[in-house]
C-alpha cells in the first residue's frame, strides 16, 4: 500500500500502524440516513397536521363555538408538537446540511472522525448556533408584533398578524421629542465618521512606522500599546473626564472622537498585518527616491485594505454604541444610542418600540461586518500576540 | 571591580550614544508615530497614571484634590461591604464566563473550521453577531421578564415546571445565573474571530506529515499540531477574554437595574460607575479603578506563561 501526499507517493513506513476506524460502509450509511430522513419527514408533517387542527379547535373555544370539554385528550400538550416539530426540523437541517458537505466535499482529510462524530459535531453546532441567533430573530420577531400579540398569554415567538406599527410608532415618538429626531441621527453619523477616519490614518500612520522600521523605543512603544488593550473605556473614564473637562472639551463630540483616535486594538491589528507586508517593497521605493510619506501613503496603504476594514468595523461598533452621556450634556448634541436607550428604558408600553429600536440599533454593525467578512478574517489571521 | 564598574558605564553611554544617533537618523519615524502617540498618552496612559494619583487623594471635583494616603484603599477593603459583594460578583462572572468563553470561542472556531467556505462565512457571522450587535441584549429583558409574559416564565408555566412567574432579574438568587448565560451569549468576540482566522493559516502540511508520524486522531492533532501552531492567536483571545470577563457593566445595568436589588449584580465597574459618575467621589472611584487595572495585569501575566506551556 502506497499512500499519496500530494503530489508524491510516499513508500509505507512500517513502523507506524495507522488504524482505520471502523465505519458504516457507503451505502449502507446512505439507506440508513434516507430511513431516518423519512421519518423525520413523516414526524414534521404529522404534528404539523395536529397543530393546525388543533389550533383551529382553539381558536372556535375562544369564539365560543366549541365547549372547552369538547377538546381532545392531547389539546393541552400542544407545545410538545410544536417542540417535537422543531427539534425534527433541527435534526432534518443537520443531516442535509451534512449530506451537502459530503456532496461537495468528498474527500476528507486523514485522520479523520468517524461518521456519527461529524454527526454530533454539526447536530451541536446548529443547536449553539440556533441558540446564539434566537435573542437577535427574537428581537427582530417582536418589533413586527402588533399590541395585542406582545401582551399575549402565552407569548409567542413568531408574529402571527405581520405588521410595521412599531416603527411607525417609533418616528411618531421620535418626532415627538424635545430635539429632533434627525439630530441624534447627524450626531452620531458625524462621531462615527470623523473618529473612524482620524483614528484610520492616525493609527496606520504609527503602525507602518513600529511594524517596518526598527527605531530606538518602538518595541516598547508597541508592548504598552498591548497592555492598554486591556484598558476599558470604564477604567479610564473618571480621568479622561476630567482631562477632558481641563481641554475644555466637555460637551462637545470631540469628547467621544478624540480618544476613539488612539484605540489601541486598530493599531494592533495594522501593525500586525503591515508585518507581512515584504520589506523589499519598502527598499525598492527607496532606491527610487521616495521619501517615507510618499511611501506610506502610495505603496503601503493600498495594499493594506483588508485591515482598514477591519479597523473601520471595530471602530464603527465602538463609536456607533457610544451613548457618551458621561461627556456629552446637552440634549442636541446627545447620540442617537442615547436616545433609543431612553425609548428603551419607557417600560412596558414602549416595548415594542424598544425591539424596533434593538434591531434598528443593531443592524449597522451586522450589517458592516457581513459585508466586509472576508477582509476582516484575512486581516485577524495576522492578530497574534507574539511574546 | 571598579574597573569593570568604569567598563560597564562605558558600555552604557555607547549605547546610549548608538541609540541616540540611531533615534536622529530615524527622525522620520518619531514624526509617523508622533499623532498617535500624543493622542495614546493623552487619553489612555495619563489617565491611568492620573487614576492612581487620585486614588490616594479625596477629591469630588468642586475642591482640589486633597491627598489623604491609603485612606481609599483602606476604606474599600475593610469598610465598604458593597464593593466586596461587587468584587465578589466579578470574581464569579470573570472566572465562569472568561475561561468557559474562550474555551468555546476555540472549540465552534475549531468545528468550523472544515466547513465549506460559504457555511463557515454564515457560522461566523451566527456566532459573532451577538457581540457586535450593539446593545442587543437588552431583548433578555422580554426573555427573563418577571410576570407571565416574560417568555421564560410563560415557558417553565405551561410545562409545569414552575407554578407561578419567576422574578429572575429581580431576585438575588437568580440575577447571577442569568448574567452569566447572557454573557456567554456574547462571549465569542474578537477572539473568536482571531481563532477562526488563525485556524485558517495553520498549514496543511504540517498534518499530514503529522498523520505519517503517527498522529491517530483529532484530539491528539490539536493539541500537537494546531495548538502550538495558534500560540499567538490564543494569547490574543486570552487578553481580549481577560479584558472582557472582567468589565463586565452594561449587562447587569441594563438587565438588573441599577442599583440592583440587594447588590446582587453589583460589579466592580457598576461600583467605579456610581462612585465616580453618581456619587462623584473621584479619588473613591479611581481607587476601585486602579484595583481592577491590577487584577487585569496580574491575571493576563498568570494566563500567559500558563498558555506558553501549551503543546510542548
Amino acid at each position: 500500500m502506497s499512500a499519496k501526499y500530494g503530489n508524491k507517493s510516499i513508500a509505507p513506513v512500517d513502523t507506524v500502524v495507522i488504524e482505520q476506524p471502523q465505519k458504516l460502509s457507503r451505502g449502507r450509511f446512505a439507506v440508513v440516513a434516507l430511513i431516518v430522513a423519512a421519518l423525520l419527514a413523516a414526524v414534521i408533517v404529522a404534528a404539523g397536521l395536529r397543530m393546525d387542527a388543533l389550533d383551529a379547535m382553539m381558536l372556535q373555544v375562544e369564539e365560543g363555538a366549541l365547549e372547552q370539554e369538547a377538546l381532545p385528550a392531547d389539546a393541552p400538550y400542544l407545545v410538545f408538537y410544536r417542540v417535537g416539530r422543531a427539534l425534527a426540523i433541527g435534526v432534518l437541517a443537520v443531516f442535509a446540511i451534512y449530506a451537502i458537505i459530503r456532496i461537495i466535499d468528498p474527500k476528507r482529510r486523514r485522520p479523520n472522525r468517524s461518521v456519527w462524530g461529524d454527526i454530533g459535531v454539526y447536530l451541536l453546532l446548529a443547536i449553539v448556533a440556533v441558540a446564539m441567533v434566537f435573542p437577535l430573530v427574537f428581537s427582530v420577531a417582536a418589533s413586527l408584533k402588533p399590541l395585542d400579540e406582545l401582551f399575549r398569554f402565552p407569548p409567542r415567538v413568531f408574529p402571527q398578524h405581520v405588521t410595521l406599527d412599531n416603527y411607525s410608532d417609533l418616528f411618531v415618538t421620535l418626532s415627538q421629542s424635545w430635539v429632533p429626531f434627525s439630530r441624534y441621527l447627524v450626531n452620531t453619523v458625524l462621531i462615527t465618521f470623523v473618529g473612524t477616519a482620524g483614528h484610520l490614518v492616525v493609527a496606520s500612520m504609527a503602525a507602518f512606522v513600529l511594524a517596518k522600521y526598527d527605531f530606538p523605543g518602538g518595541r516598547l512603544f508597541f508592548s504598552i500599546v498591548v497592555t492598554a488593550l486591556m484598558f476599558s473605556g470604564y477604567v479610564t473614564g473618571i480621568p479622561n473626564y476630567i482631562i477632558m473637562s481641563r481641554l475644555k472639551m466637555i460637551d462637545t463630540h470631540w469628547a467621544v472622537i478624540l480618544p476613539a483616535f488612539a484605540a489601541p486594538i486598530g493599531l494592533f491589528l495594522m501593525k500586525q498585518f503591515m508585518e507581512g507586508i515584504p520589506t523589499a517593497l519598502i527598499e525598492a521605493a527607496h532606491i527610487d527616491g521616495a521619501g517615507e510619506f510618499r511611501i506610506f501613503w502610495t505603496i503601503i496603504m493600498p495594499v493594506v485594505k483588508p485591515a482598514w476594514l477591519t479597523m473601520i468595523i471595530f471602530s464603527v461598533q465602538n463609536l456607533w454604541n457610544a451613548n457618551a452621556a458621561t461627556v456629552i450634556y446637552s440634549e442636541s448634541k446627545k447620540t442617537l444610542v442615547y436616545a433609543l436607550q431612553q425609548i428603551q428604558a419607557g417600560g412596558v408600553a414602549r416595548q415594542g418600540q424598544a425591539a424596533a429600536v434593538t434591531v434598528i440599533i443593531m443592524l449597522v454593525p451586522i450589517a458592516i461586518f457581513i459585508a466586509s467578512q472576508n477582509q476582516i478574517l484575512e486581516t485577524m489571521a495576522s492578530s497574534g500576540l507574539k511574546d | 571591580m571598579k574597573f569593570s564598574m568604569g567598563k560597564y558605564m562605558k558600555l552604557k553611554q555607547d549605547n546610549f550614544r548608538y541609540g541616540w544617533d540611531k533615534a536622529k537618523r530615524m527622525k522620520v519615524c518619531y514624526l509617523f508615530l508622533l499623532p498617535y502617540a500624543i493622542l495614546f498618552f493623552a487619553f489612555y496612559i495619563l489617565p491611568i497614571m492620573t487614576s492612581m494619583y487620585y486614588s490616594f487623594t479625596y477629591y469630588n471635583i468642586l475642591e482640589p484634590p486633597k491627598f489623604i494616603g491609603l485612606q481609599n484603599y483602606i476604606n474599600l477593603i475593610l469598610q465598604d461591604q458593597v464593593f466586596l459583594t461587587a468584587v465578589k460578583n466579578t470574581f464569579v462572572i470573570a472566572v465562569i464566563t472568561g475561561p468557559i468563553g474562550y474555551i468555546l470561542s476555540f472549540l465552534f472556531a475549531w468545528f468550523i473550521n472544515e466547513l465549506p467556505r460559504w457555511l463557515r462565512t454564515i457560522a461566523v457571522v451566527v456566532f459573532y453577531a451577538p457581540s457586535i450587535a450593539a446593545n442587543a441584549f437588552v431583548i433578555f429583558a422580554y426573555i427573563f421578564q418577571g410576570d407571565v409574559y416574560g417568555y421564560l416564565n410563560a415557558f417553565l408555566m405551561r410545562f409545569g415546571f414552575i407554578d407561578g412567574p419567576v422574578l429572575w432579574l429581580s431576585d438575588p438568587k437568580t440575577i447571577m445565573p442569568v448574567l452569566i448565560v447572557v454573557i456567554l451569549w456574547m462571549s465569542m468576540g474578537t477572539g473568536f474571530l482571531s481563532f477562526v482566522a488563525g485556524l485558517q493559516g495553520v498549514d496543511k502540511k504540517m498534518y499530514e506529515a503529522g498523520y505519517v508520524d503517527g498522529i491517530r486522531n483529532r484530539w491528539q492533532e490539536l493539541y500537537y499540531i494546531t495548538l502550538p501552531s495558534m500560540k499567538p492567536m490564543l494569547l490574543f483571545g486570552a487578553v481580549m477574554s481577560i479584558t472582557q470577563a472582567f468589565n463586565v457593566c452594561d449587562v447587569p445595568r441594563a438587565l438588573a437595574g441599577y442599583p440592583s436589588t440587594d447588590y446582587a449584580a453589583r460589579t466592580i465597574v457598576t461600583h467605579l460607575f456610581d462612585y465616580g459618575f453618581s456619587r462623584f467621589e473621584m479619588g473613591y472611584a479611581s481607587a476601585i479603578a486602579t484595583v481592577l487595572f491590577l487584577v487585569m495585569i496580574l491575571c493576563n501575566k498568570a494566563i500567559q506563561s500558563m498558555l506558553r506551556k501549551v503543546g510542548t
